[in-house]
């Protein structure tokens, strides 16, 4: 999972397409990457990854694996538990591993100084999806570890106690069953996990779900002086954490939560909803007595069109100062193509065209759901967002001003929400004209 | 605080009624610290012995059902790997220790007993270093780290661990103010350097202020997780504090296992600290002084 | 060899190494930090660019980056709490007492555990029905229960306590060990002159160790100016506990400013030295 942002977004991937062509599930054996030697590679690299929790176990066997194809390769693991604060801290030298993850937040214009280009994006997105978040020139420097998409994972039997079948669709129906939760049974209808921080971020993901409109992140979004007033997509998504966290429908202290137990009170029909991404549900679902209890919907919206947004999670990448590029290039290939990561400890879609998608997301074939990549940006205003937002210190990906919501919605700040969203609104549109200016 | 007040009685009966109120008073403020210092730990230990599913369902100081359920001991020592943590710990705080050590002692010899010009100031240097808040300093430390060519290797913390602080020296110079200068000035009578001294008079006699360096310095060393997580993150040198948080995160967070792993990583320093705590409370250096 | 090339000899031998590291590790770094506070750099670009004093006016013309200095308070309160409660427990440890060393051993344990610890233990010590809401139901203190870190105006108190919890063994043992430096026989002159236990910390103790004590509040305020990790680890600074220095993090790490984040500490480096020695400047008053 990655807590930062996946803004740049991913060409036509074509979901709904692929659901009904009826995927051929991809052999293993990946076409040679472009630009790879022929014979075979050889050295010692050093992969960097961001999964602490696996690190000696299921790496330890993609290692394994890895070496019955490619022997004369050494790989060593190295896992950082603050993936993205430490490695920008290492990449002022040249050490930083031979195989990474491309920390979200290096702007794409100094990409090519610390990333060896993967290939043309030209030949490169025939065979995968998601390259965009990384392109820089017309070249691919990052390939996406899996495809996530965001919405809301609930627990069916508690939204059938409350007395729904059907998921909502509108916010005010999603409210409504949210109320319903509180009423009819223990259930904590909506968790924020607001103690850990970081899950408050997955709210920013649904943006593209409210806003019904699959530019609004990237092209409408940086050209737009009312990012945060009343209607527009920002406004209205986190109008419902604060209605929530106002009218009683959150944790009891959200102060005091914890994660772990969380994701076991979903599984337990103790919570009634969280806003995560697709990583999320395979784990839920593995603690889940009754996995089918577990489901997933679209963030609601009162847009006319539902569109369920795919984001790239971290993407893969080789160190520009890499001496064993090709051994490095050998593992991104086979790690993204064989090791299955994206779909299962991934938890998402994979990025290899026309492979197979995930169970969950059957149930939506002939649905008036769309799973769509959000419009990359224009190629002048390519990172633009992130430059406006981090200059305002608004962090669209970042945890704090969700918390402050929902400390006010508990009436803990004496702000509106009204309050907060200009604040916000009148530090965006001075750092657009800033950030503007100095382009 | 008891007994406040300074009159002294004259009564021998209001005297002991008042020495036995302080009695009881002293000792029920130790109680009420003891508590107040254990049972939050507590929570700790009765959670390391519960199941998953026992330790969702109950509260947290209900004692575990099965007292020796050590499934979440062996759980975290195994895919831990705190034997490579616990090897790479030991070595990293032997030699910084060491280190740290005799440079702390060192300086505060020559502080304690030289005249010099910029005394003053060195001393001012090491309080003024502590007061760094290293936290936003770091960006600047590692790229220095690295220059150095120290980066995911062992030298790295031990060098940043080595830097005396400051709290080091000043317990040095509370035990070198008790040391008479009179020992100095007879082993010079006899001819011996100022090296000899050192090394053969001084160092000895400190040894009570020397344990309680190592107890202090080794708590911090032992417990830094930050460090080796920044400067050695190659997984062969992972050390037993970056074991811990192997198991916590966004993909899962099992406290009872990370519990057990606490407790794993205290007992140690818990044992360290039983074993050495004598020395610390009796004061040696006064003996000396008579000998 | 004469005493007098001695002399230098091993000052120069004994300080040479301690000085290196101290200038290489501590002031090199705070020299460089120096320089990014001019800078917009954002911690891994290549280039950068010289923005002269535009990041100390942002700071000083925003009053969102120094209203947070309020939290500190709370932390300078809890150090004299902290130092009281470890100077009381190491003096009366450092007299007859049954189960001494149980007692030093209990009370220094907290300072034992490692922070990854400490968030866990009091995440669960504060939560409703926590820890510590069971041990004041025990007690019949019902009425004291709150939600200790989601109510605004206890928040900080719980996390000094918090605080406080975890460095007092610290401060004791210290305490102690310096206590265990005077020599036995002036307590023992002090007792034939018939000194009660008070006169003895305020006429014996406390001269004896008032270097370590006055170094131990120089260090625990210089603490509370910078306070970090404990609200860090907790709470993250939210809900009305972001300090100084959480913010400082946050705005290298989170929004790529390390040119501004390092004005923010070379501001708060000044600012500690300057209590630091407002606080020297009274001790030698006292005199």
């Amino acid at each position: 999972m990655k807590t930062s942002k996946s803004i740049l977004g991913l060409v036509a991937l074509t979901l709904t397409a692929s659901l009904f062509a009826g995927c051929s599930s991809k052999e293993s054996d990946a076409p040679a990457a472009p630009g790879a030697a022929d014979s075979t590679p050889k050295g010692e690299i050093t992969v960097i990854t961001q999964r602490t929790d696996i690190v000696d176990t299921v790496f330890q066997d993609y290692a394994k694996k890895f070496n019955e194809k490619y022997p004369d390769i050494q790989v060593n693991f190295e896992a950082l538990a603050n993936y993205e604060d430490q490695i920008k801290i290492r990449m002022n030298t040249n050490d930083y591993g031979d195989v990474l993850l491309l920390p979200t937040s290096i702007p794409l214009a100094d990409t090519p100084t610390f990333f060896e280009p993967l290939g043309s994006m030209e030949e490169m997105s025939k065979q995968y999806d998601g390259l965009e978040e990384r392109e820089v020139d017309g070249k691919a420097y990052g390939l996406p570890i899996t495809i996530n998409y965001s919405g809301v994972i609930y627990n069916k039997s508690v939204f059938e106690k409350a007395g729904y079948s059907e998921p909502p669709k509108t916010i005010e129906e999603f409210m409504q069953v949210l109320q319903a939760i509180k009423d009819k049974t223990d259930a904590v209808p909506l968790y924020t996990n607001y103690a850990a921080g970081w899950p408050l971020t997955q709210w920013e993901a649904v943006l593209t779900t409210v806003a019904g409109d699959k530019e609004y992140v990237n092209v409408k979004q940086p050209n737009t002086d009312d990012n945060f007033v009343p209607g527009a997509p920002h406004y209205e998504l986190y109008k419902v954490m604060y209605d929530a966290a106002k009218n009683g429908l959150i944790e009891e202290d959200p102060t005091t939560t914890d994660w772990e137990s969380s994701k076991a009170d979903l599984a337990n029909g103790k919570i009634g909803t969280m806003v995560l991404g697709s990583w999320a549900i395979g784990q839920i679902k593995g603690i889940a007595p009754n996995p089918d209890d577990i489901g997933f919907m679209p963030f609601p919206t009162n847009a006319k069109e539902r569109i369920v947004p795919l984001a790239d999670d971290y993407t893969l990448g080789i160190n520009v100062n890499s001496e064993n590029k090709e051994a490095a290039r050998a593992w991104v290939n086979w790690f993204i193509n064989e090791s299955g990561y994206p779909t299962t400890e991934g938890g998402g879609i994979s990025p290899v065209k026309g492979a197979e998608l995930p169970e969950i997301l059957k149930q939506f074939e002939g649905t008036d759901i769309k799973f769509e990549t959000q419009t990359p940006a224009e190629e002048k205003q390519k990172g633009l967002v992130d430059k406006i937002d981090k200059d305002a210190e608004i962090g669209l990906w970042q945890p704090d001003f969700k918390k402050t919501i929902i400390e006010a919605g508990i009436g803990n700040r004496p702000e509106s929400y009204d309050d907060i969203m200009k604040g916000l609104n009148d530090a965006w549109v001075k750092s657009r004209a800033k950030v503007g200016a100095a382009e | 605080m008891q007994a406040a007040k300074p009159t002294v009685r004259k009564s021998a009966r209001s005297h002991t009624l008042r020495y036995t109120a302080a009695a009881i008073l002293k000792y029920a403020s130790l109680t009420i610290g003891a508590l107040a210092a254990l049972i939050p730990i507590v929570v700790v230990l009765f959670a390391s012995l519960k199941t998953g599913g026992e330790y969702s369902s109950t509260g947290p100081l209900t004692p575990p059902g099965n007292w020796l359920n050590f499934d979440n001991y062996t759980k975290a020592f195994v895919n831990g790997k705190m034997l490579v943590g616990f090897m790479n710990t030991m070595i990293i705080l032997i030699v910084s220790i060491i280190g740290a050590t005799l440079t702390g002692s060192m300086i505060a010899y020559i502080l304690s007993r030289f005249q010099f010009r910029g005394k003053k100031l060195l001393l001012g240097a090491f309080l003024l270093a502590t007061l760094i808040p290293s936290v936003t300093t770091q960006v600047a430390t590692f790229q220095i780290i690295n220059d150095l060519n120290l980066f995911n290797t062992r030298l790295a913390p031990i060098v940043l661990y080595l830097g005396t602080d400051i709290i080091a020296v000043y317990i040095f110079l509370q035990f070198l103010d008790t040391i008479a200068v009179s020992l100095d000035e007879s082993a010079m009578l006899d001819g011996a350097s100022y090296f000899k001294i050192y090394f053969r008079i001084i160092l000895p006699l400190l040894l009570p202020a020397v344990v309680t360096v190592v107890i202090i310095k080794g708590v911090s060393i032992y417990n830094d997780f930050y460090t080796p997580f920044l400067y050695m993150p190659k997984t062969s040198l992972q050390v037993i504090s970056t074991a811990l948080f192997k198991f916590k995160g966004p993909y899962g967070s099992q406290w009872e296992v990370i519990c057990a792993a606490i407790i794993i990583t205290i007992i140690p320093t818990l044992i360290a600290f039983l074993s050495l705590q004598k020395y610390i409370y009796n004061g040696f250096a006064q003996g000396s002084e008579k000998g | 060899m004469s005493y007098r090339n001695q002399r230098i000899l091993i000052i120069l031998s004994f300080t040479i190494i301690p000085i290196a590291l101290l200038f290489v590790f501590a002031y090199l770094p705070v020299v460089n930090m120096f320089r990014y506070s001019f800078t917009d750099w954002n911690g891994y670009s290549k280039t950068f660019e010289y923005v002269g004093f535009e990041n100390y006016k942002s700071i000083f013309t925003d009053p969102k980056y120094f209203s947070v200095f309020k939290v500190s308070l709370y932390y300078f309160f809890a150090t004299f709490a902290q130092m009281g409660l470890a100077l009381y427990f190491a003096t009366i440890l450092s007299f007859k007492v049954k189960g001494k060393n149980f007692f030093k051993g209990i009370l220094f344990f907290p300072y034992l555990l490692n922070g990854v610890a400490i968030g866990f233990i009091f995440l669960f010590f504060f939560k409703p029905d926590g820890t510590f809401d069971t041990v004041l139901q025990a007690l019949g203190l019902d009425f004291l229960i709150q939600k200790w870190l989601l109510n605004p105006h206890i928040i900080n108190v719980s996390l000094a306590g918090a605080s406080v919890w975890r460095y007092m063994g610290f401060n004791f043992i210290v305490f102690l060990g310096a206590i265990s430096s005077i020599s036995k026989d002036i307590y023992e002159a002090s007792d034939i002159d018939g000194a009660n236990r008070w006169h003895q910390f305020r006429h014996i103790i406390l001269p004896s160790i008032k270097r370590i004590v006055q170094l131990n509040i120089i260090l625990s305020i210089s603490g509370a100016i910078s306070a970090f990790d404990i609200p860090y680890i907790m709470t993250g600074g939210s809900n009305g506990s972001n300090t100084f220095v959480i913010q400082t993090v946050d705005v290298a790490f989170k929004y790529g400013k390390v040119g501004l984040a390092s004005a923010m500490a070379v501001v708060l480096l000044f600012i500690v030295v300057t209590v630091t020695l407002i606080q020297q400047f009274f001790v030698k008053e006292d005199k």
